[in-house]
């Protein structure tokens, strides 16, 4: 199995592995997910139809409403959150929402370690909250 | 994180345990974006109101559903204040300001949104329930710092008004409003607001649908996070015109300040919004960009329609007055539900000008305080035909139901409410 390892900054504290989902452009704002069951329902989202539920988000940012945080929030609250996830640039709407979460949280990595390209769906992945860490085990090869 | 003595004293305690944890929510955000320091906030609007995202918190308390979704504690706090200088009020709530029949509302429902809505104004929050807060005075002058729910609002006060404000979200407006900080980070910073790409506007640019449809073309081929100046020859602008532009380019992408030379006051020209930095990337928007944009939310084809809205953002006093005007004489066809959107302050002016006994009479509403898309689906689940005058509408509502959605100027809206049919020569072109 292939590891990779990329360094971003730890914002929210802790520690967290899951299985990636990886949205290279983002999820819309307002409406973009079912926070009862967690599953994107964004009508031309790449991941339309999967659940953000107990995964590790892999994003670009945030994208769309001024209400894009409160969607996440909302999923949090019905049990549907999301165990981790890392932005590829941080802006203020994934700041909100990360800042309300409270799940690990790692963000701001260099352009030649852009966890958007290097992270597919289904590879195993654990980030450091702290440390700003990521590790990546490829998973692809076995499917 | 650098703190002043007033924002020590806050953390400590000694201004409550609301602006406490209001604050460690604000640095605990600053922290995230990077920030060093903070900033005063004298301007915020906030999502108060029974809104369907709560939901998803089990409880009818309303302390109890602020503190667990807006605060992120559960311990319950009691949302009882607001900073004393931050002019503080409300977005767009689920429901009218009085009717709720009419929108399939039940009155416990009402009840609740009008009990949120009375605990908010208690905390200091003025009970405006709108999505263009200037109708009402709430404008940030330049340098000011605000925070707003409203995705268009953060666009219109950071580029026409040079007022300083980022996208949060509806928590830390709330967090902003009641300790009256917000990070200095991003739009707030002046070195930030440079023009990143140069967005040359090949096609003719007059009619208000043509704005509207602008801010789409544009939001489509801006790169993420960019900062573009508008270069154009527009003729015959209006601050209305600009507010529907500003509203369609935020939801179409995640744009936050948008330039346009020679109108808006950081861009006297194009070299003066790059201020010595070098452009990005430049983009061509010509007429067919804007008619794809308009195919991409208008249906196909000729269809009856029993659901015609005008007003998103909410329509101004003038507004009203040209769809009165319009209206006048005529009758709306009897299966369709047609409304205008605004603020209570203006509906109470179109009272006072015969506008709303035009529009009553001719068949027609005028109502205040929310929206199709906020009201939900319980309202929009009753129609099989959408008719709006608005980019942001029209699409909100596509992603709401399976039904057919037509979006036209206001005439054409007009004459679809007035015959119950979409039809297909109506459809925007050149």
């Amino acid at each position: 199995m292939e590891k990779i390892t990329i360094q971003g900054r730890g914002v929210i504290h802790g520690v967290a592995e899951g299985e990636a989902l990886v949205f290279p452009n983002s999820i819309a704002g307002w409406g973009g997910i079912d926070p009862a069951t967690g599953v994107i329902k964004e009508p031309l989202n790449v991941n339309k139809g999967k659940s953000i539920k107990n995964k590790i988000l892999v994003m670009s940012g945030s994208k769309g409403s001024n209400g894009w945080s409160c969607y996440f929030g909302a999923a949090r609250a019905a049990g549907s959150a999301p165990k981790g996830w890392i932005f590829t640039k941080i802006d203020s709407s994934s700041g909100v929402a990360s800042s309300i979460m409270q799940i690990p949280t790692v963000v701001d990595f260099s352009i030649d370690q852009n966890p958007c390209v290097l992270i597919e769906n289904g590879d195993w992945v654990k980030i450091n909250g702290d440390t700003g860490v990521v590790e990546i085990i490829k998973r692809k090869h076995e499917e | 994180m650098k703190l002043s003595s007033y924002e020590k004293s806050v953390l400590s305690g000694s201004n409550g345990k609301l602006s406490q944890i209001a604050l460690e929510n604000i640095i605990r955000y600053a922290n995230v974006l990077g920030a060093n320091e903070l900033c005063e906030v004298t301007k915020a609007t906030v999502f108060c109101g029974a809104h369907h995202y709560l939901n998803y918190c089990k409880s009818d308390n309303f302390h109890e559903l602020f503190t667990k979704m807006n605060l992120g504690k559960d311990d319950t706090i009691l949302f009882d204040k607001t900073y004393p200088d931050c002019y503080t009020q409300s977005c767009v709530s689920p429901c009218d300001q009085f009717e709720y029949e009419s929108l399939h509302q039940s009155k416990e429902f009402f009840d609740k949104n009008t009990f949120f809505l009375k605990e908010s104004r208690n905390a200091g929050v003025n009970i405006a329930g709108t999505c263009a807060p200037y109708l009402t005075g709430w404008i940030p002058i330049k340098g000011e710092h605000f925070v707003t729910t409203e995705s268009g609002m953060t666009i219109i006060g950071n580029s026409l008004w040079g007022a300083m404000g980022n996208s949060d979200g509806i928590e830390a407006a709330f967090w902003s409003s009641i300790c009256g900080r917000t990070p200095l980070w991003g739009n707030h910073i002046e070195e930030n607001r440079k023009a990143t790409h140069h967005v040359v506007v090949e096609a003719e640019i007059n009619h208000l649908i043509e704005w509207d449809l602008l801010g789409k073309a544009v939001g489509m081929k801006l790169p993420s996070s960019s900062i573009p100046v508008i270069d154009g020859h527009f003729k015959t602008t209006n601050f209305t015109k600009l507010a529907q532009f500003f509203t369609t380019i935020s939801m179409s992408s995640n744009c936050e300040l948008c330039h346009i030379a020679g109108l808006t006051p950081e861009a006297r020209n194009v070299s003066d919004a790059f201020k010595g930095s070098k452009s990005q990337g430049e983009l061509v928007i010509t007429h067919n960009d804007l008619q794809n944009a308009y195919n991409l939310i208008c249906d196909i084809g000729s269809h009856k329609v029993d659901f015609v809205s005008l007003g998103c953002p909410h329509y101004n006093i003038d507004l009203i007055k040209r769809a009165a005007g319009y209206l006048e004489g005529k009758k709306i066809h009897p299966n369709v539900h047609f409304m205008i959107w605004t603020v209570y302050p203006i509906k109470a002016m179109a009272d006072l000008n015969g506008y709303t006994r035009i529009i009553e009479e001719a068949g027609g509403k005028i109502y205040t305080s929310s929206c199709p898309t906020t009201v939900g689906n319980i309202f929009l689940d009753h129609y099989s035909g959408f008719v709006f005058d608005s980019y942001k509408q029209a699409r909100s509502v596509k992603s709401d139901t399976n039904k057919p959605v037509f979006y036209g100027s206001m005439e054409t809206c007009i004459d679809a409410a007035i015959t119950g049919q979409w039809e297909a020569e109506n459809r925007w072109k050149k």
